[in-house]
């Protein structure tokens, strides 16, 4: 088990430095920079674009560039915004919080009905309920997800006058209920692709418990069924469930960014979409590191958990 | 018998059952149907109509549908959606279909390095496509975008340089189990190339789980084109496609409900076909599903 | 008339717009005396479609930067709707008359006001200007504009409320300038080693009408009345600019109520029928000084004669696409400068819609059209690229039916838009473009002087200072444009642009569309608003706003 983990920490730092200078590269040879959104500015000159550049160091060679980033992050200094004039961190952790919000309730939602569906879906084998999860489930997993955002926007704001067309709350309110009310459709949105895989996968799971021999005893023991099933099925589910939130967490960044763009939701996503607009560097290099550890967190939940519901899988 | 005559026969012995099995299942069928459907729109429908895709009348904006000719309406430039659709339909499924092929060919190459030499090899390229998949796929559209002309060749390039891992992924797993089999002992023994072995013996053993994966990278594909172009990085107008035709319409949400809502139903309806298919060959190419 | 001619002779000395100035009614005895309340009260919410960042007044900033910085900061002078000049920080606005400027320009002399209090309640002095000004030259700082600045010499601080400097060179549009340079409290920032970091930048310290609040980023910047200002309000306790990134959510929110004032970038055209008949909204068109234009890179082969950029200009239906795509709201124009502007040229020959004419030019010219319809000649295609920004809805479309127009006569065009990043990135500044889709002012302040942007020397694709990407190059505009920022007489200046104007629509390196008009909303009851072209946000005079009691 150590010797996993001493492995999987080296392979983790092998990865992000791959990462990092793939990401820094990419960025850099982009064309266009961080100042371009001075151009049009009236009055401005070249002479104090190429001023600002040199004050930035921006036109140093990339390698330098790239090497002195790096080891100011070694140091733990992510760098300062360019638009922002604010530490990298400052500016993600206060994004951090409105896409967590969106996150964890469309985890509940996506958890919770998808856990439903899938436990029914099971039980009703074959009946029109579960034909209908199996069809939904499929074309949930083929709707591109802003035009689901747009498409909600339409009814439940424009037609229906129900919920808030965007924006994390109203200004000069902000109550928990306000939150509540605009938190509603973006989160909706954003669980219906999970709603399907989450559902998918407590079906099988739930049949595969159903099939088994001790279900069918304590049943012939006259166990009343729902016991049996809520004692198996939710404990066996409930690693899986770790993992699959485990897995949520690099969609931080690109699962939310596209619902974020169309509900005007002040997230990760949209601080993403806006840095890359303006070539914002530290920022966007920041959020792929950030993003990168995620991800690399999610698949050694993902492995750990595997490894001790299935004792057959060793972790070498 | 030599080891390629072993898995031809295999070959054969196991296409008619799966044929069979893929032709009961339902979904998949349906989504055969609506793909042929939309794909005989696509091709034949721009000669039908009474509009060309490019045509610009802006007496006629915002028209909307079923009004005079134009049976879906018309855009903030008036002109004919149903046309624009159809010949987005065209660029689209290509898109979709060209990141596929070229996605799968890399993932298939790479897989099969990696799976077949093992080792270091195996280790450098895997570490590889963990890298990649590090990345949000986004960033990499994005950045990848803004490098170049976004014409649909470069779209599809781009689509299939952040599509390729999961493929990858796949067929390194089954070369790793198909590496002690027998006929590729027997093809070492033999002498043959590592490039034959691995090209002409172990791969159309994966046939199976590569289809299917590529059924659905299609899908993927047609949904990633259609978030790029979204956010305005994707193919260019005057050029439709079916993301592009979305660009700019929460815009006109309340005035002109009707340009998001027909290219989105149809991408749905598009990607829903390939994910049924996809589901149907899983079912049909799936081994264990074979009566004992 | 006597005391006018005092100012008219003020306005000609330092090359004044605002040809109504004289005639104009002081803007702070105007109707902002109506009713305002005693002490602040309420709050505005301010909606704007990009983020302010920039709270340092001296760094590179955008136009929502400005919103903020405006009602933060104050300058040694502002300008009025009409043009003229008003002291703000400054007791006086110096000329002639009253010594505060030397005959031949050189020598200025600022009288400061004495009542002047930083919001931390240290007094404003002139030390505070010259070091404002010399920050602004100091390499290490990152400054966005040193035009002007670079000529300031021998600052000498005569006594607390009195500063003077010389110019190394006569520099008419110095005022306008100084208009947009904010002043900075030297006793916060002199201490600092570092004040491209400091921590003022994220909550500075002004003169202004309103203190800095808080800002919660992504999402808003609070400001609070200051109630020791020196000039007149503030009349609102808290002014709030709350960042809508979307242009369509913006305006909802204003339709909702949300926000008080939609500012930059305000209502959408396409929603200006339905925003005029909001209840409880007041809403109007506003001219901007911003000038919409097919922006052309004159040394790209295609556009070498002046017929094929005649024939372009000709094929392209203007009228149609103000009318149809941007809902009659703009003015076509011929000229880069706003209508409004004092040197505005209203004699430039007028456009006139004609693929006839178009046809004929280019067929005239030997421009042949081949076996795919387009044109060429000597081996050198009609086709060209076309690039904006991606993401402006409206301008795609305008694009689009550009294309389609010079389609029907033979021209190619391509389109191919990129990201803001990208887009204004060297592509735009090394010229690397065939033609671009732009809005630009290209006055700086209310001053017509625009070398930076048309003189030879200012092309930066040719190793040049300026922001010339166009690329354009005429000797006798070159000529014209020196002699007019070395002169002080308005009325001569006034000829010397007209004629600028003249060559430059007669040469069409860019070929003008129209001039923008902004639709701008407020809720009814607020009161004290006023449009100033000569600035770049709506919300400029936010000390004068209150609600209606």
């Amino acid at each position: 088990m150590a010797g996993f983990l001493v492995k999987r920490l080296w392979q983790s730092i092998i990865l992000l430095i791959i990462v990092s200078m793939i990401g820094f590269g990419v960025l850099h040879l982009t064309p266009g920079g961080p100042l371009s959104q001075y151009a049009l500015t009236p009055g401005m000159t070249q002479e104090t674009m190429d001023r600002i550049a040199e004050q930035m160091g921006l036109n140093r060679p990339l390698p330098i560039q790239y090497l002195d980033w790096a080891w100011r992050l070694l140091q733990g200094d992510w760098g300062t915004s360019y638009r922002d004039q604010q530490p990298v961190l400052t500016v993600i952790g206060r994004h951090l919080f409105a896409t967590m919000l969106l996150m964890v309730s469309s985890t509940v939602i996506s958890i919770g009905l998808g856990t439903w569906i899938g436990i029914r879906g099971a039980t009703h084998r074959y009946s029109t309920f579960d034909y209908t999860a199996t069809v939904g489930a499929m074309i949930a997993l083929s709707i591109p997800t802003f035009w689901f955002g747009l498409v909600g926007i339409y009814v439940f704001s424009l037609k229906l006058g129900w919920l808030p067309a965007g924006n994390m709350y109203t200004i000069g309110d902000g109550s928990v209920l306000d939150y509540l009310h605009h938190l509603i459709l973006p989160s909706i949105v954003l669980a219906l692709v999970n709603i399907a895989i989450w559902s998918r996968y407590m079906r099988t799971a739930t049949l595969d418990v159903i099939n088994q021999d001790f279900v069918k005893t304590a049943r012939a023991k006259g166990v009343s069924e729902r016991r049996v099933l809520m004692k198996h099925v939710v404990g066996n589910a409930l690693l899986p469930m770790i993992t699959l939130a485990g897995m949520q967490l690099p969609n931080l960044l690109s699962g939310a960014l596209v619902t974020e763009t169309v509900f005007t939701w002040p997230g990760m996503g949209r601080l993403f979409l806006d840095s890359l607009g303006y070539n914002d560097y530290p920022v966007v290099m920041g959020l792929l590191m950030f993003s990168a550890i995620l991800v690399l967190l999610g698949n050694l939940i993902a492995d750990l958990v595997a490894a001790s519901i299935d004792p057959r899988i060793r972790l070498a | 018998m030599t080891a390629a005559e072993i898995h031809t026969h295999k070959h054969r012995w196991w296409r008619s059952r799966s044929v069979q099995r893929f032709m009961q299942h339902r979904l998949a069928i349906v989504g055969m149907v609506m793909l042929f459907l939309l794909t005989l729109a696509c091709i034949v429908g721009p000669f039908l109509l009474p509009y060309d895709e490019l045509y610009i009348d802006l007496r006629a904006r915002f028209s909307p549908p079923l009004s005079g000719d134009h049976y879906l309406g018309t855009d903030p430039l008036g002109r004919d959606i149903a046309a624009r659709l159809l010949m987005a339909g065209r660029i689209s499924l290509l898109v979709g279909f060209f990141a596929m092929v070229l996605s799968t060919a890399i993932g298939t190459v790479i897989g099969v390095v990696a799976g077949y030499y093992g080792g270091k090899v195996n280790s450098a390229l895997m570490r590889f496509v963990d890298a990649f998949l590090a990345f949000p796929s986004i960033f990499l559209l994005l950045a990848l975008a803004a490098f170049i002309n976004p014409s649909p060749v470069m779209i599809t390039i781009i689509i299939a340089i952040t599509s390729w891992m999961e493929i990858a992924r796949i067929v390194e797993a089954e070369v790793k189990s198909l590496r002690e089999r027998d006929f590729v002992m027997a093809g070492r023994m033999l002498g043959l190339r590592n490039s034959h072995i691995m090209f002409r013996e172990l791969l159309p053993n994966m046939v199976g789980p590569i289809i299917v994966a590529a059924t659905l990278t299609v899908a993927r594909a047609i949904l990633l084109e259609a978030y790029i172009s979204f956010l305005g990085y994707g193919i260019q107008p005057p050029l439709p496609s079916w993301g592009n035709m979305l660009n700019g319409a929460q815009q006109y949400l309340a005035t002109a409900p009707w340009l998001a809502i027909i290219p989105g139903i149809t991408i749905t309806i598009a990607v829903t076909s390939f994910n049924f298919i996809g589901d149907g060959l899983r079912d049909a190419l799936d081994v264990r599903n074979d009566p004992a | 008339m006597t005391k006018n001619m005092n100012r008219r002779q003020t306005l000609a000395m330092l090359g004044l717009t605002g040809a109504a100035g004289a005639l104009a009614p002081n803007l702070f005895v105007g109707p902002a005396l109506a009713a305002h309340p005693e002490a602040p009260t309420g709050q505005i919410v301010v909606g704007v479609s990009q983020e302010p960042t920039v709270f340092n007044p001296l760094m590179p900033r955008i136009e929502v930067d400005d919103g903020v910085q405006l009602s933060v900061f104050d300058g040694l002078v502002r300008i009025s709707p009409e043009g003229e000049f008003i002291p703000a920080l400054a007791a006086e606005v110096p000329s002639i008359e009253n010594g505060g400027l030397s005959e031949d320009g050189l020598n200025w002399h600022f009288k400061l006001r004495d009542d002047v209090k930083w919001h931390d309640g240290e007094p404003f002095t002139a030390e505070d200007v010259k070091f404002t000004l010399e920050l602004i030259m100091d390499p290490n700082f990152r400054s966005w504009r040193t035009t002007g600045h670079e000529l300031v010499r021998d600052i000498e601080v005569v006594s607390p409320t009195e500063i003077k400097w010389r110019m190394e060179e006569p520099f008419a549009p110095y005022m306008s300038i100084l208009v947009e340079t904010m002043m900075v409290p030297k006793h916060i920032l002199e201490p600092l080693e570092d004040r491209n970091e400091a921590p003022f930048n994220q909550a500075p310290v002004g003169t202004g009408a309103f203190k800095w609040g808080s800002r919660k980023a992504g999402d808003h910047v609070e400001l609070t009345a200051n109630s020791d200002y020196f000039g007149e309000g503030p009349y609102v306790e808290r002014l709030i600019f709350k960042y809508i990134p979307d242009l369509t959510v913006l305006y909802t929110q204003f339709k909702s109520g949300d926000i008080d004032i939609i500012s930059n970038q305000y209502i959408t055209p396409d929603n200006y029928a339905e925003a005029k008949s909001l209840a409880g909204k007041e809403v109007s068109v506003v001219p901007s000084p911003t000038v919409e234009s097919v922006f052309l890179n004159n040394e790209k082969p295609q556009f070498q004669e002046s017929a094929v950029r005649k024939a372009i200009y000709a094929a392209i239906d203007k009228q149609t696409i103000i009318d149809a795509l941007y809902y009659g709201l703009p003015t076509p124009s011929e000229s880069y400068l706003p209508q409004q502007s004092y040197y505005y040229n209203p004699d430039l020959p007028q456009h006139d819609y004609s693929p006839d004419t178009a046809n004929k030019m280019l067929d005239e010219a030997g421009w042949e059209r081949g076996a795919d319809g387009i044109r060429a000649k000597d081996g050198v295609r009609l086709s060209f690229s076309n690039s904006t920004t991606s993401g402006n809805h409206l301008r795609e479309q305008a694009q689009q039916f550009i294309q389609q127009s010079l389609g029907e006569v033979g021209i190619e065009m391509t389109i191919e838009n990129k990201p803001p990043a990208v887009m204004w990135g060297e592509y735009w500044t090394q010229s690397q473009f065939d033609s671009v889709i732009v809005g630009i002012v290209f006055t700086t302040g209310a001053d017509a002087d625009v070398t930076v942007r048309f003189a030879s020397d200012a092309i930066p694709a040719q190793g040049g200072r300026g922001s010339n990407t166009g690329q354009y190059q005429n000797s006798e505009v070159d000529k014209l444009l020196e002699e007019a920022g070395r002169i002080f007489d308005q009325v001569k200046r006034k000829e010397i642009y007209g004629q600028v104007q003249e060559i430059i629509r007669e040469d069409l390196p860019l070929l003008p569309l129209f001039q923008y008009a902004t639709v701008r909303g407020h809720k009814e009851g607020l009161k004290g608003i006023e449009a100033n072209i000569n600035t770049r946000i709506d919300t400029w005079n936010a000390a004068q706003y209150y609600w209606d009691q």
